[in-house]
């Protein structure tokens, strides 16, 4: 296969390698130190550790350059190191953790997992055009998804969110593959709606709105919203949802009104929701004073402050602070772990991982050629985007506390398998638009080559 | 499409940014206030489950110290010496807080006074070791121990002290009590004992020594003689008449001498004699001049003193109150009345005059060890009052000499040391016996040791007590301990 030998898939698998490696090296680093905090020795499973984080990358990565020659090579080394910070804040949450309680065995086998979804992606989805043409049953299947965990019986209440589903012995948040589901709908149905909700406005004052009858798209995502907001008592998914999908629309049509609207639509259902709701009004008095009932309600977001504070800007060092102090310091907190023991620099290298991720995201979907592509690709590099300041914003009190995950770094089996299938579509998205990209170079020099011969 | 999706990339490296910038603030611009915050359980678990050093006698003795335990907090913390420190080097408890040196030291003890203890190379890093320090008193077990025995269970205390540098000795009251219960790590146990201390009438909780004012009686007139010799009040040639009593003006009822003799004659001769009349007299001369006087022996003001809680103020008639009230700065001139003192201040008043004067901050804490032994820091000698000029100091001396040889205080004679002391016997309330009360230093010509002691409302002897006959024989026998005599 000449394709598979572009000089374009080569350099950037070639990148691709070595950024995994520097990945690697930092987060094998990483493993050798936090085992010098506990004893005077280097870590006996170093080449065992060394050994499983080299399978993990190399397996994806051969199976990118199979599958997906010339997708984007930043992606996967990012996902590497932060998976492996994560993991390392896992392992060193562990030291401290009861044997019952450790949970790092469990999330390097849900790497693994993770890799195989990755893969079988990549290896199920040739083209991810396809996907469109079944966009009314993604729509479905989000849909249930989202509303599987309030069927009685089934679902399951974890630290006050109705998010999970008991599947035989494991829980599992159907809510990450809605996501997913949901972002190939819009994205699809936008695509198609674009023309007309673009045109055929009405102004008022400034504004240009969108007809009445075009409002309906936005009802649904709105009404999603809601529901997550209020049946299963989850903020931030509810945030999440909204805008992406605003954004999507936003990208689509280029109409503020909608953003105007939507944003209007979301205030206001907010507000009721604060009005009405005892949770979501706690949340948001806990984030405009954590400090008044400190040993209660305030408890979770000023013990994440304090981990902040303790850190510093250099950090405590791999094991050297307590972050176990924490409260669900592997999920929801994992980052105040790392600002406790990284410190500011650990926190900010981070952050920079998760900007060239989204960055790299919307890169993606910048050169791609078919509006599908670009739109599905804006709407993953928005998710991953907004997940990241939903959480890091909620555990530093920039907004409202709420539970998400903090992608590829949080403990939890659901989010990283569906993180690594967002991976694995984004870098499918890149490789078909770079191969398309190709094609039209390669038959426009052919038609160039002809035109000089005949000349 | 693109310039669209520029926009919305644009905003998440906006929200990223402002991500950044909290950050920043949390990690470094408020970073020392949240770190600190006394409700930042990190301060309290590095102090509970991290390494801790200990804390030593002067002679090398361990009063406090941290062992292996198989609990969740992994360490405890052991006080062998059960009631003898556990009013100076306190406690380290988790459920009830902690007090004493454990307080006062617990950045050394716990190694986060990083200042303190240094790293030396980077392979002390990898080495298992523990960076920590060692508190070493100046204060002696076997001093400790011998006055709980000479007090033989009477409420009291006992304070001695280097006049020289400040460094406290021994400083023990009774009741007391064993510290260790409180160090557990059961919270109920914990706060069962607790409260116990704290329900028992006799307070064994109260570091009485310095955390407890009485009044101090004839001790005072030390204070009073060197304000009149200061103030030109009186000179040492100054004839007091010899009287029964003392009436002060506004008052009805007059100061009376003790056992109803007539005392009288010069200086010497009414302090030799612990002349109420006298005194009460120079008391009500000194008028608004007698409480700046008393500031200058440090009363009114704490002193500092490197324990926490440290120790209380002593007080005397306020300035100002001369005019309305007489007879207050009467009773002022033989310690009674408003007057009321720690005897951890009794004893620097006496050493005061035997430092020719000047007063030392008192501390129990000596040096700061790392665990090899070397020294991060030298607790150093600070003046802390000039009480009085070196010249009233001597004269001052040399009539406490003469309390010891002929007067009050012939209970605290020792062959072939020449001891200073001056006794009290001071009224508590209208029914109660009297607290008795010894100040004493020696050598007088080159002084090593200070020494208070008082025996609240005379202890074993009721009624019977004075200074003289029971606090006096404890103070000698401590003076002659440490003299090694």
């Amino acid at each position: 296969m000449s394709v598979n030998r572009s000089a374009l898939g080569q350099r950037r698998r070639g990148h691709e390698l070595k950024l995994g490696a520097l990945a690697l090296v930092i987060v094998a680093a990483g493993h050798v130190l936090l085992a010098l905090s506990e004893s005077p020795a280097f870590p006996r499973d170093l080449w065992a550790f060394l050994g499983a984080i080299l399978a993990l990358f190399v397996i994806a990565h051969l199976a990118v350059r199979r599958l997906a020659p010339r997708a984007d090579p930043t992606l996967l080394p990012l996902a590497a190191l932060l998976l492996g910070i994560g993991y390392i804040t896992i392992s060193r949450l562990d030291v401290a953790a009861g044997a019952a309680d450790r949970v790092g065995p469990t999330q390097a086998l849900w790497a693994a997992v993770g890799v195989v979804a990755f893969v079988t992606t990549l290896v199920l989805l040739p083209t991810v055009r396809a996907l469109a043409r079944y966009r009314y049953s993604f729509l479905m299947l989000g849909v249930i998804a989202l509303l599987l965990p309030l069927v009685p019986g089934l679902g399951r209440e974890i630290n006050g969110a109705l998010l999970w589903v008991r599947i035989g012995p494991l829980t599992v948040q159907p809510g990450e593959a809605a996501k997913v589901l949901l972002v190939v709908f819009f994205a699809a149905y936008l695509v198609d709606k674009r023309e007309l909700l673009s045109a055929g406005s009405r102004r008022i004052g400034r504004v240009y709105l969108p007809d009445p009858k075009h409002l309906g798209p936005l009802l649904l995502p709105w009404a999603a919203s809601i529901l997550i907001m209020v049946q299963q008592k989850d903020l931030g998914s509810s945030l999440l949802f909204f805008v992406a999908f605003l954004a999507m629309l936003y990208i689509a049509t280029g109409r503020y009104g909608y953003v105007v609207i939507g944003t209007g639509l979301f205030a206001t259902a907010a507000i009721v929701a604060y009005k009405t709701f005892g949770h979501v009004q706690s949340r948001i008095d806990i984030w405009i004073n954590p400090w008044q009932d400190l040993q209660d309600t305030g408890y979770q977001l000023t013990q994440s402050l304090f981990a902040f504070g303790s850190g510093g800007f250099a950090g405590t060092g791999l094991g050297l602070g307590r972050p176990d102090v924490i409260p669900v310091a592997t999920t929801d907190f994992i980052f105040a772990a790392i600002g406790e023991e990284l410190g500011l620099l650990g926190t900010i290298a981070v952050l920079i991982g998760f900007m060239l991720l989204v960055g790299s995201a919307f890169r993606i979907s910048l050169q791609a050629q078919r509006p599908f592509l670009k739109l599905f690709g804006a709407g993953l590099a928005t998710i991953l985007g907004m997940q990241t300041f939903v959480i890091i914003g909620g555990v530093t009190r920039v907004i409202p506390l709420t539970g998400v995950t903090l992608p590829f770094v949080s403990y939890g089996g659901s989010s990283l398998v569906s993180n690594f299938v967002i991976l694995a579509l984004l870098l499918r998205i890149s490789d078909e638009s770079a191969t398309e990209a190709e094609d039209d170079a390669a038959t426009e020099e052919a038609r160039r080559a002809i035109e000089s011969a005949h000349a | 499409m693109n310039a669209n999706i520029r926009r919305v990339g644009l905003l998440m490296i906006v929200l990223m940014l402002i991500l950044a910038a909290q950050l920043t603030y949390l990690q470094v611009l408020d970073a020392g206030r949240l770190a600190n915050d006394p409700r930042n359980s990190r301060t309290f678990l590095r102090d509970f489950t991290g390494p801790r050093g200990a804390i030593i006698d002067a002679a090398g003795k361990v009063l406090a110290h941290t062992v292996p335990s198989d609990d969740e907090y992994g360490r405890q913390r052991k006080y062998p010496l059960g009631d003898l420190f556990s009013q100076t080097v306190g406690y380290q408890s988790i459920v009830v807080g902690s007090v004493g040196i454990e307080k006062e030291y617990n950045d050394v003890l716990s190694g986060h006074d990083l200042k303190s203890v240094k790293i030396d190379n980077l392979g002390e890093l990898l080495l298992d070791k523990e960076h920590t320090a060692n508190v070493i008193l100046s204060m002696r077990a076997d001093a400790q121990q011998l006055a709980k025995d000479t007090l033989r269970g009477q409420k009291g205390s006992v304070v001695v002290l280097e006049p020289a540098t400040g460094a406290i000795v021994a400083m023990y009251s009774t009741p007391s009590f064993d510290p260790q219960p409180l160090a557990a790590h059961n919270p109920r146990e914990v706060q069962v004992y607790f409260d116990l201390l704290n329900a028992d009438p006799s307070n064994p909780a109260l570091p009485r020594a310095y955390r407890e004012r009485y009044p101090p009686g004839s001790t005072f007139k030390i204070v009073t003689t060197a304000a009149a010799l200061d103030t030109g009040i009186a000179t040492p040639e100054t004839d007091f008449p010899s009287v029964k009593s003392f009436t002060p003006p506004q008052a009805g009822r007059p100061i009376e001498n003790f056992g109803g003799r007539s005392c009288g004659g010069d200086l010497e001769s009414v302090f030799v004699q612990s002349c109420n009349s006298a005194f009460a007299l120079l008391g009500v001369q000194l008028g608004e001049l007698f409480p700046p006087q008393m500031r200058g022996f440090g009363i009114f003001e704490a002193p500092s003193i490197d324990l926490n809680p440290g120790a209380v103020v002593s007080l005397g008639p306020p300035e100002g109150s001369f005019s309305t009230n007489k007879p207050s700065f009467a009773l002022a001139g033989i310690g009674q009345g408003e007057v009321a003192t720690t005897p951890l201040q009794m004893a620097l008043v006496a050493s005061g005059v035997a430092n020719g004067g000047l007063i030392m901050t008192p501390h129990v804490a000596a040096e700061v060890r790392d665990g090899d032994g070397r020294i991060l820091r030298t607790i150093k000698p600070k003046p802390w009052k000039q009480a009085m000029p070196v010249a009233t100091a001597m004269t001052i001396r040399d009539y406490m000499v003469q309390v010891v040889a002929r007067g009050t205080g012939t209970a605290a004679r020792i062959s072939g040391v020449a001891v200073a002391g001056k006794t009290g016997t001071a009224q508590s309330c209208e029914t109660c016996d009297p607290h008795a009360w010894f100040v004493a230093f020696a050598p007088a010509e080159a002084p090593r040791y200070a020494i208070a002691v008082l025996v609240e409302n005379g202890g074993s002897s009721g009624d019977e007590a004075t200074g003289g006959r029971v606090a006096a024989p404890i103070a000698a026998k401590m003076l002659r301990f440490l003299l090694g005599l």
